[in-house]
């Protein structure tokens, strides 16, 4: 799991923090920005621009390089972050200063300080040239930060504050979300992996591998093609748990809840043809960053549906009868 | 209390910065840069500890149809895009009357003895957004002086199997940096990953009996001792091939080797 929310975060009393529109909508840009972040993130690691700035923090010991070839992707990226960094600073100050849930409190400290990891990170990354452990921890911690900056605005938004739990989760969608999320989040680890250890077209054709469903033994040997078939076996786990999330919270019969997880199994989909063309255009730069970021809209949305359903439904004891009690202010 | 706070993030974070910065040994721009000259086949033989009077030379062939030369578009930095105003060709494989160009010949096994190193740099020049020459040799040990003589930045990245890999990045003309590597390697890739058409090959040898084909594929490696020794020639993408010569003092062997498109 990315994130583990404090009861104090999750639960809360309905009214119990006035509602901050202001600092909502900071929350909502810095979920975007990391989105977009992520998705410039990628086209460095498509472009192959990863060391085309080899110091750090400055460039070319400038703050600004001219913004030429490479240049342009890495560095282009470091001022990306730079502002996802200074929206993350606001809202934790922010935050500190107004928010009277503690746990939410805690949740801002912790995106400043992952953030600031994150940069770090990155820096480390371009410094040992590379290494596949660091550029991997630094495409986690990206996707976990992104986790963070959603539940940050979650738990702002008006919706949180203005209602609470009232049904039983008598279908299953609350383990139904958490189990979509993991399954999401593990298979961006083994995608990260897979982009850091140069595996990406290890496995040259789609949908079969060396011509095979099951590959040769002999070539699952390598290390790089077994990353990627566990990827692709990766793809076919996350679209059951996320089929299964999205059957579930349709059956539940409440639009706030089917709606994401519906979203995200439309994107299970876009995500499977962008991995198919990423693969059949020899990692083409646009279908293998639009496959990154779209695998972060994806674990996105099943963190979201988590959020979502831990608010909106209380863990199911076994009563059916109460199954069909809507809330009224969610609705 | 959060200003405080804060600070004592970026104070414990800023020493990391500049540790892992350090180190690298970069001079200033000169004023006028120098002229550069490529280094010549077998420059690295005047550091001989047993010198001979043997040479072995000869011409590397190809044979068939060379691919077709590589367009390249360089319009991600103006500056390159001007320095190539009809678009940048590169023939990986440069074949003239069935000579190949840029194929790194050396002594692969026979020599004896050490060789100590010339103090003398090799240079390897950043010019046009190329590397020239495209093909490096030099000794363990022989310094590799690598200058920037274009008006755009450019980034100095080896990938070697056994050597200490590095990155180094020069913004402005004029800018020289100088490394040694410690071990024998053959044919490291050097890439600018500013601009990723920039490829050259740096070959590392712990004596100094090697040569770079010129453009009629001929080469020529001096100073030998009489001997019997094993030649091979590597080619950036048709691989190697080998030969074998035996060699008497003040006579010059020929051995000719081909490549088959």
């Amino acid at each position: 799991m990315p994130l583990e929310l404090s009861a104090d975060a999750v639960g809360g009393s309905p009214g119990r923090s006035p509602f901050a529109p202001g600092r909502h909508r900071l929350s909502l840009l810095l979920v975007a920005s990391t989105l977009a972040l992520i998705f410039v993130g990628g086209l460095v690691t498509s472009t192959g621009s990863g060391l085309s700035v080899p110091d750090w923090p400055l460039s070319y010991g400038m703050v600004m390089p001219p913004m030429v070839g490479g240049v342009f992707y890495e560095h282009g990226h470091r001022m990306v972050a730079s502002f996802v960094g200074f929206l993350t600073l606001v809202l934790a100050i922010w935050t500190a200063r107004s928010e009277t849930r503690a746990g939410v409190r805690r949740l801002a400290w912790l995106a400043l300080a992952a953030v600031i990891a994150q940069g770090v990170l990155g820096g480390l990354t371009v410094l040992f040239l590379l290494p596949t452990p660091i550029s991997v921890t630094h495409a986690c911690l990206a996707q976990a930060f992104f986790c963070i900056t959603i539940a940050l605005a979650y738990q702002t938004s008006r919706e949180w504050l203005s209602s609470a739990g009232t049904r039983d989760d008598v279908v299953g969608v609350r383990g139904a979300a958490v189990a979509a999320t993991a399954a999401a989040f593990g298979q961006l680890v083994l995608g990260a992996l897979m982009r850091h250890i140069g595996a990406g077209l290890a496995v040259p054709d789609f949908p079969r591998m060396y011509g095979r469903w099951i590959p040769p033994a002999e070539v699952l040997e390598q290390v790089p093609v077994a990353v990627h078939v566990a990827h692709r076996a990766g793809a076919v786990i996350v679209l059951a748990f996320v089929l299964r999330l999205a059957l579930r919270a349709t059956r539940d019969g409440h639009v706030r809840l089917a709606r994401p997880a519906q979203l995200a199994l439309a994107l299970v989909f876009v995500q499977i043809a962008l991995g198919a063309l990423t693969v059949i255009t020899g990692k083409a730069v646009l279908p293998t960053t639009a496959h990154v970021a779209t695998g972060a809209a994806i674990l996105g949305l099943c963190w979201f549906s988590t959020l979502r359903t831990r608010r909106h439904l209380h863990a199911a004891m076994s009563a059916p009868a109460v199954a069909g009690l809507g809330d009224p202010a969610v609705s | 209390m959060f200003m405080r706070k804060t600070l004592a993030v970026v104070a414990f974070t800023a020493p990391l910065a500049f540790v892992a910065c350090g180190g690298e040994k970069q001079e200033a721009p000169a004023a006028a840069p120098a002229t550069t000259q490529a280094a010549a086949p077998g420059a690295g033989a005047g550091g001989a500890a047993a010198k001979g009077s043997a040479s072995i030379g000869g011409k590397i062939s190809f044979a068939g149809t060379a691919p077709a030369p590589e367009k390249i578009k360089v319009s991600a930095d103006p500056y390159c895009q001007k320095e190539h105003k009809d678009g940048l060709e590169r023939k990986v494989v440069d074949v003239k009357d069935g000579g190949l160009k840029d194929v790194f010949v050396y002594v692969k096994s026979g020599v004896t003895g050490t060789y100590p190193p010339p103090t003398d740099p090799v240079e390897l020049d950043q010019s046009g957004c190329m590397y020239k020459p495209h093909i490096v040799a030099l000794q363990v040990g022989q310094p590799l002086k690598i200058k920037n003589n274009d008006e755009t930045l450019h980034n100095i990245h080896p990938r070697p199997a056994v050597n200490q890999e590095f990155n180094v990045g020069q913004a402005r003309k004029g800018m020289e940096v100088t490394k040694v590597f410690d071990k024998k390697e053959v044919m490291i890739p050097v890439g600018c990953d500013v601009h990723p058409w920039m490829r050259s090959f740096i070959s590392v040898l712990d004596h100094p009996f090697f040569a770079v084909t010129d453009e009629d594929g001929k080469y020529e490696i001096k100073g030998l001792p009489a001997g019997e020794y094993e030649v091979e020639a590597v080619h950036e993408k048709l691989k190697s091939q080998m030969g074998k010569i035996t060699v008497k003092d003040g006579e010059k062997a020929t051995l000719d080797l081909s490549y088959k498109g």
